[in-house]
């Protein structure tokens, strides 16, 4: 339902996106992984639409909502107005089925946004892109910020949508070891290339993603003092 | 007792009309960051405008709606100036509305003339404990009143007013969502000519506007707005009842040529000591 | 050799013809308007492009100079030249000592809080009538020096002249020293100024106090001119024209301020002309002037950003270079 043809996205003379070209089927689970800086979030952006592709196409058959990175509440206005501003672009006033989908988010509709916890608005993120009636959900960093057992919960919440309501998934991710467990199929990118791609089992064995990872780790584990770093400022 | 009764009365008579201005002010601000600067010239061609359709064209009641209108369209062609252009950053947006606000002095005095102008308003006055007020006044505060219950009820439970805080609050989600960010600004410019309109309509009777009323209405409203940080409505409608009071009881006690300086003199004093505060708001 | 950098042409044009000016035209009450608007512009120039910091004010300094010449000479018998000299010192040391409280505003609060300071200062000089009063202060003795009185107006306008291009050298300086590359930071972004070891408040406050001298030695030289000075001498009008003045030249280039006032004076001056015309309505006048200034206003910021002055800069640079190139190959 969604396919991506030999796109190329630019930042000025910077190339983000170099020529991907790859296919998401209706209602299936696709995990987006790569290292830092590889392009995923620029990627994710040009298919939901906020960023204009140099060349190439994005053709879906559907609509495509997004839940960007660092969740992006509207964080002075309340859980159920969040919510229904994800409906903005259907005119969807609606909260009924997302409420039923995910019943935590009924509980907590009066409350600011901001003042939620990391998972409660990773929750409310994926609520409110559940607004748009979607298709398929575009998920940029399920995980990142957040304790690995509300990333557990979060996750099986995604698995529940996509058997109840056929909703496929792009979910792009820094956390493989997540990604691969969630989503079927995967998709490698480095340097705004795919390098690999295939069923999350094989690519969980293939040389190429333990370079393209590990490999990344190893430098990682190299330079203790700045991945020290990284992690605090994931947890604040 | 009765003399102190008239200056407040009066006061927030005065602090309501900066009130409205301000929450022109406040509305732009909000969703655009940008100040408008020609709220005040807007608020004259409101009360002009009135003057003209009321001479005979048009019945009372309709006459000011039509003015205020007519504000409206003004402050979205003000908007599309200083918005429309992608990517202007919101300090050249104020000095493009400061253009704006002198083309609007060039259009009053070519309609209008240079004198000052008043349109017809509420006659005859009340006694309030022992204080007359005109009725005209009254009038003012009472719409100011049901203006920013108004205002209040948009943004909190129409969804076009949420859509308009959410640009405010995350323009990167905003635009996630499907919402159309800079028409967004568009609205609330022509929601705050609607404002200034109303805002002129209501004090030319009292007070005669011309040309050159643009600057104190426009440092009246800022003055309000610095209140509620250019963001609050509410608390624009507390620091403009403050500025009137303060202002009428300066002129009342004092000497009658200080309200505007009185007023300024708080709005520097405020700014400044928020400074630290403001600058956070202006960086969010 | 080199061939001649076509920006010194430009500079030795336009000295000859400042010079030969006051003695070929008529009235010079215009040119010397106009010198005077280019002193203030080129500091407002240099505080909106370098500090990065807008005001709709500085007519309040200009104030303070004419203000300090008008007390001095009338009241105190301070000589002409005295006078003169004390008018930027006041001036500045005047926006030093509100720039403190002041500068910690920014963006839209300091555009609105100079503008404030301007009609503040116009209120102090109606209420003290050691200030002048409601009626201002007249009689200042024309300026002189020794034995020298300046009997008519050439003489102002040369010595306009002459100070404009102090004001230039001196701002030249400024921007090619070490402290003029720190402040370049500040326009761009404060924090990252202040993490390059600019200390941000004293640099926003020195050209603060620095563009405040030089309105003030403007107004100095005005009250001298004029020679009457009152609250009404210094109108919100006339500061968002240098505001005008400054955009349309260019913000934060030396030649800016001059170029801006020169164009900008002579287009309203033309308009005047036109609309004065005996058989035009009266009102025509004002309304041209807001229409043009509010024009002039929009377009230099829509379409020319950067102002004249960078825009034709960029355009004979390209332009010499084409040239250059072909000639040598």
């Amino acid at each position: 339902m969604l396919r991506i043809d030999d796109l190329v996205v630019r930042y000025g003379s910077a190339v983000a996106v170099d020529g991907v070209s790859f296919e998401v089927g209706a209602g299936e689970m696709v995990a987006l992984v790569g290292p830092n800086g590889a392009g995923k979030s620029t990627l994710i952006n040009a298919i939901s639409g906020l960023v204009p592709p140099h060349s190439g196409t994005v053709a879906c058959e559907g609509r495509i909502a997004q839940v960007p990175e660092g969740r992006q509440m509207f964080a002075d206005m309340s859980v159920e107005d969040n919510l229904l501003l994800g409906g903005w672009s259907i005119r969807n006033r609606d909260l009924g089925e997302v409420y039923d989908l995910l019943p935590d988010l009924a509980g907590m509709r009066k409350r600011k946004a901001g003042r939620l916890s990391g998972g409660q608005q990773q929750m409310v993120a994926v609520g409110r892109a559940l607004m748009a009636r979607p298709d398929l959900l575009a998920i940029d960093e399920l995980s990142l910020g957040l304790a690995p057992l509300v990333v557990a919960e979060l996750a099986e919440h995604l698995r529940f949508l996509n058997r109840e309501r056929g909703t496929a998934v792009l979910l792009v991710e820094q956390e493989v070891t997540l990604a691969f467990d969630v989503c079927p199929r995967a998709l490698v990118l480095e340097a705004g290339r795919i390098i690999a791609a295939g069923p999350s089992v094989e690519l969980a064995q293939s040389e190429t993603v333990r370079k393209a990872y590990f490999g990344d780790l190893a430098v990682a584990e190299m330079m203790t003092g700045p991945t020290a770093q990284a992690t605090t400022e994931v947890s604040t | 007792m009765t003399e102190l009764v008239a200056y407040l009365i009066s006061g927030i008579a005065l602090g309501s009309s900066f009130a409205l201005i301000g929450s022109g002010i406040v509305v732009v601000h909000r969703v655009t960051r940008v100040v408008n600067f020609a709220q005040g010239s807007v608020a004259i061609v409101g009360g002009m405008a009135s003057a003209t359709l009321l001479d005979g064209r048009l019945p009372h009641g309709l006459g000011e709606i039509a003015a205020v209108l007519l504000s409206g369209v003004l402050g979205l062609v003000i908007g599309l100036l200083a918005i429309g252009r992608r990517g202007t950053p919101p300090l050249i947006s104020l000095i493009v509305t400061l253009g704006a606000s002198m083309l609007v002095s060039a259009a009053i005095i070519w309609l209008w003339g240079q004198d000052p102008v008043t349109p017809p308003g509420l006659r005859g006055s009340v006694t309030i404990l022992g204080a007359e007020v005109e009725r005209q006044r009254l009038l003012v505060v009472v719409a100011t009143g049901v203006a920013f219950a108004a205002l209040a009820l948009f943004f909190s439970r129409s969804y076009l007013g949420k859509g308009l805080t959410a640009s405010a609050s995350n323009p990167f989600a905003a635009r996630m969502v499907g919402i159309d960010v800079r028409k967004m600004g568009l609205l609330a410019f022509g929601l705050a000519g609607i404002l200034g309109g109303l805002a002129g309509v209501l004090i030319a009777p009292s007070n005669p506007l011309s040309f050159y009323s643009d600057l104190p209405l426009v440092l009246g409203g800022f003055a309000a707005a610095v209140f509620g940080g250019l963001t609050s409505p509410l608390r624009t409608l507390l620091g403009g009842l403050c500025l009137g009071v303060a202002g009428q009881l300066t002129a009342g006690y004092l000497n009658g040529s200080y309200q505007t300086e009185m007023a300024l003199l708080l709005m520097l004093v405020i700014m400044i000591i928020r400074s630290r505060a403001l600058v956070q708001e202006e960086v969010k | 050799m080199d061939r001649v950098n076509p920006r010194y042409v430009l500079v030795v044009v336009a000295a000859v013809a400042g010079c030969v000016a006051p003695f070929v035209m008529g009235d010079l009450t215009f040119l010397m308007r106009m010198l005077l608007a280019a002193i203030v512009v080129t500091g407002l120039s240099l505080l909106m492009g370098y500090a990065g910091q807008a005001s709709l004010g500085q007519g309040a300094f200009v104030a303070v100079g004419a203000v300090t010449v008008a007390v001095a000479t009338t009241r105190w018998g301070v000589p002409p030249l005295l006078a003169l000299v004390a008018a930027p010192l006041v001036a500045g040391a005047f926006a030093a000592l509100v720039g403190v409280p002041l500068l910690r505003l920014r963006g839209h609060y300091l555009a609105f809080g100079t503008l404030a300071l301007l009609l503040m200062v116009q209120t102090a000089m109606s209420t003290f009538d050691f200030l002048g009063g409601a009626f201002g202060i007249s009689g200042i003795p024309p300026f002189g020096v020794g034995g020298t009185v300046f009997a008519d107006q050439r003489p102002y306008v040369l010595l306009a002249l002459g100070l404009l291009a102090l004001v230039l050298f001196v701002t030249h300086r400024i921007v090619d020293s070490r402290f003029g590359r720190g402040i370049r930071a500040l326009a761009g972004s404060e924090t990252a100024a202040e993490s390059a070891g600019v200390p941000v408040v004293r640099a926003k406050l020195v050209i603060f106090a620095l563009s405040a001298m030089y309105a003030g030695l403007a107004g100095g030289l005005s009250a001298f001119f004029t020679p009457y000075v009152s609250p009404d001498s210094f109108p919100a009008l006339e500061s968002f024209t240098y505001v005008i003045m400054a955009v349309v030249g260019g913000l934060g280039t030396l030649w800016g301020g001059v170029v801006g006032a020169v164009l900008v004076s002579t287009l309203l001056q033309l308009l005047n002309l036109v609309s004065s015309q005996p058989q035009l309505p009266p009102t025509l006048g004002p309304i041209l002037q807001y229409a043009t200034y509010g024009g002039l206003l929009i377009l230099a910021l829509l379409f020319m950003r950067r102002g004249l002055v960078p825009a034709v800069e960029g355009a004979v640079t390209r332009a010499v270079s084409r040239r250059g190139g072909a000639g040598r190959t």
